[in-house]
């Protein structure tokens, strides 16, 4: 029971991890270029599908399968998802925020439909799976007897070594890898913040003519926030599919789902702050997940007290109970928290601080 | 009352142990896209564990049958995220459910295979599951897959005279995958196909699709729900005249469409559905028990299957007499095949007892027989209904 909890904890970094991730790349965007991105599910599902149709193995299903190394899978990802958002950005970021929130919507709509009605590629409606998830992917045949496994033993000790580990070894490996990846692109991201390319950001996105009449060009570095943006978006898909182990066009990309749950997460948790991107992932993911357990639980007490109620109607509505309440709490914490858990904190520029310090 | 309240519920946030009880996960899709579907479905499974619980419950000590419901909303995460605490935090020995082929696909691979967990599915009839294990035997299911039902279809078509035929599906996996093999059974036997085309659900019209279909032929394979496109586009095609009879797959099967399109417009439809041998035995007595139990449409689609799939998961856990999720997989194999004493539904004390007794059992259900092949398949029984008198009227395809 206890480890039980313990796997679901390491579950729950794991999810919130991918989604702190999505959340990070939507930062950019949003909380320093002032972008308005709703097409989060796109980037995410080109991310999915280039890493899944790269790493997976031969299948008669979709195309390829070409069992490529996994780091080289979630590479193509983040390539392709920022070559499309290059494509988009030339031709849309001229628009202004709410325009630009328009055309990409559509635009996540058009890749969703391309997946699924390029059957001859994607396997249409009904997806890709078998997709190979980090560490537990060592465990499959096809990558213990070949490099770089194949130069420490031989498959059949590599089949005996993974036949006695419990059967959950790779899930704290694979949290872990998920934990780092979002760390690394945290500093990077928070280096970039508070660098002279972050105040520029800043400026672009709070005064864009006084920035362009400071011989910024704006544009490019608009269209440079949605690429950086969309290649970690990119990545989180590739980690999302890795997560699932299949995805498919239609609901795994459903925009209520990602789109919706990532902006709730990066406004609660405060946007422009990278910190805060990261603690609303992981809150709301926590509260999206266990609420249903926390639900189930209530009304179990509710049936033992009043053991002559009819609770029946009360157990088979929980589902819709759960989403109301999460909506209700969702709005609260917003109306509390109206900047975010962690608002936005400038960095002070070089020049203030010496002042500082020599005031 | 609140002093008992709380006492409760510290007991229950103490320990979960306190009640040695046999708890069995069940995902189901309470929310998203097919509730109406879900919600019969629900109904039979609580029957059956009503069933285990009053005439003795599982083992010697007579231990509570427990469903651990969750909600997979029809979706791949949902289900991973569903099905990951039913393992690690209920700690449950073993699944029924889930509904929808893409979520079972992914909680299989992504959670329950890896963790060594019995899945058997009520409903998910996506051939991809028939091949995706490798090495292990730990995912079963009680709805038969869609190969089965294509091919009965694509023989029903041809047995009523129709050699040309246009098909129109549901761009989901459900339809795209039935849709497939229709087709290639059909060609195969000497059909020909003179349209295949994807529609998107949900639209508001289809008259530009039923049109183009519509210069092909006179007769439409029409594969989609009756909720999402399958009404809409009769109705187009019936306003416009494109097509004389349709063929459809259960997804259609529905009071609601005999509303909508009206009775005297059905001549020419036939739908079929994953059915019972309603001349069985487990038919017979699945109609037996479920009399005022409060499930009307006791042959609707996969009713039977998760009532059958909830009592054959504890005769299975009753079997391996423990409810150790290692030992269920060959448990399930066992109860469900000959040699062995036939049990039908609800008959749970005559089971109990045989099993006590160390003899084999061989339960039939009210949706078949269901004798796992060695994938954890079932081979399907499959009716055709059309319209007589203002009801749908159902015979069985032998």
């Amino acid at each position: 029971m206890d480890a039980g909890i313990l796997l679901y904890v390491l579950s729950l970094l794991t999810v919130g991890g991918i989604y702190a991730i999505f959340a990070l790349g939507l930062n950019v965007q949003w909380g320093f270029a002032g972008l308005f991105n709703v097409g989060i599910a796109g980037f995410a599902a080109i991310g999915a599908y280039t890493y899944a149709l790269l790493t997976t193995a031969g299948s008669s299903y979709h195309l390829g399968g070409f069992g490529l190394p996994l780091p080289l899978g979630m590479a193509a990802g983040m390539v392709t998802s920022a070559f499309v958002a290059g494509i988009i950005g030339i031709v849309c970021i001229r628009l202004r925020s709410d325009y630009l929130a328009i055309a990409t919507i559509g635009i996540a709509e058009i890749i969703k439909l391309i997946f699924k009605n390029e059957t001859e590629i994607t396997n249409g409606p009904r997806g890709i799976n078998r997709i190979p998830r980090f560490w537990e992917h060592f465990s499959e045949e096809r990558f213990y007897s070949s490099w770089p496994l194949s130069w420490f033993g031989t498959p059949e000790s590599w089949e005996g070594f993974f036949d006695h580990l419990p059967n959950w070894w790779w899930q704290p490996f694979f949290a872990g890898t998920v934990l780092i990846v979002m760390l690394v692109i945290y500093v990077m991201l928070e280096r970039a913040r508070t660098s002279p390319w972050g105040r520029m950001m800043t400026a672009i996105r709070e005064n864009e003519p006084a920035a362009r009449a400071s011989g910024k060009n704006v544009t490019a570095r608009r269209i440079e926030a949605f690429v950086i943006g969309a290649a970690i978006m990119g990545l989180a898909g590739a980690l999302f599919a890795q997560h699932l182990r299949l995805i498919e066009p239609t609901n795994t990309f459903d925009p209520s789902k990602v789109t919706f749950l990532v902006w709730v997460m990066l406004i609660l948790g405060g946007s422009g702050n990278n910190r805060g991107a990261m603690l609303g992932a992981f809150l709301i993911w926590t509260i999206w997940s266990a609420s249903e357990l926390l639900i189930t639980g209530v009304i179990d007490v509710l049936i033992y007290t009043f053991d002559g109620v009819d609770m029946g109607p009360l157990r088979t509505r929980a589902g819709f109970l759960r989403m109301m309440l999460i909506g209700l709490l969702l709005q609260v914490i917003l109306q509390k928290f109206p900047r975010g858990i962690l608002p936005e904190v400038r960095p002070a520029s070089p020049k203030g601080i010496k002042t500082k310090s020599a005031g | 009352m609140r002093r008992k309240f709380f006492t409760t519920l510290a007991a229950m946030l103490c320990s979960s142990a306190v009640i040695a009880d046999v708890n069995v996960g069940n995902p189901m899709a309470i929310t998203g896209p097919i509730p109406d579907l879900v919600a019969p479905m629900v109904k039979a499974i609580d029957l059956a564990v009503k069933h285990v619980n009053e005439q003795g419950g599982m083992f010697a000590a007579g231990e509570s049958y427990n469903m651990v419901r969750a909600d997979t909303g029809c979706d791949p995460a949902g289900a991973v995220d569903a099905v990951t605490k039913l393992i690690n935090v209920s700690s449950v020995s073993a699944l029924v459910g889930p509904v929808c082929s893409g979520g079972t696909i992914a909680q299989a691979q992504s959670v329950s295979i890896p963790a060594g967990v019995v899945t058997l599915s009520v409903s998910a009839s996506s051939k991809d599951i028939t091949d995706m294990e490798d090495g292990t035997d730990l995912v079963f299911r009680t709805a038969a897959s869609d190969a089965y039902q294509g091919v009965a279809l694509a023989n029903l078509a041809l047995a009523k005279g129709l050699k040309d035929i246009a098909v129109s599906y549901a761009n989901d996996d459900y339809n795209a995958a039935i849709a497939e093999v229709f087709t290639k059974a059909y060609t195969s036997a000497g059909g020909t196909i003179t349209a295949n085309e994807a529609h998107e659900p949900d639209k508001a019209s289809y008259r530009s699709e039923v049109a183009t279909l519509g210069n092909t032929s006179d007769n439409l394979a029409l594969f989609a729900y009756y909720g999402s496109s399958g009404i809409t586009i009769m109705r187009n095609a019936l306003e416009t005249g494109a097509f004389a009879s349709f063929l459809g797959a259960d997804g259609m099967l529905s009071d609601e469409v005999i509303e909508q399109i009206g009775a005297e417009n059905m001549g020419g439809v036939t739908f079929t559905t994953s059915a019972s041998d309603d001349s069985s035995v487990g038919y017979a007595a699945w109609a037996a028990v479920t009399e005022g139990s409060g499930i009307e449409n006791i042959g609707g689609p996969f009713v039977p299957n998760s009532y059958d799939a909830a009592f054959m998961m504890a005769l299975a856990i009753e079997k391996s007499g423990s409810d150790n999720r290692a030992d269920i997989a060959e448990a399930l194999r066992s109860i469900s095949k000959a040699p062995g004493t036939v049990i039908l539904p609800g008959e749970w004390k005559k089971a109990k007892a045989i099993l006590a007794n160390g003899g084999d059992i061989n339960y039939e259900g009210g949706a078949g027989p269901h004798d796992f092949d060695k994938n954890g398949d079932v081979m399907g029984f499959f009716s055709q209904s059309s319209v007589v008198n203002g009801a749908w009227s159902a015979t069985l395809i032998k």
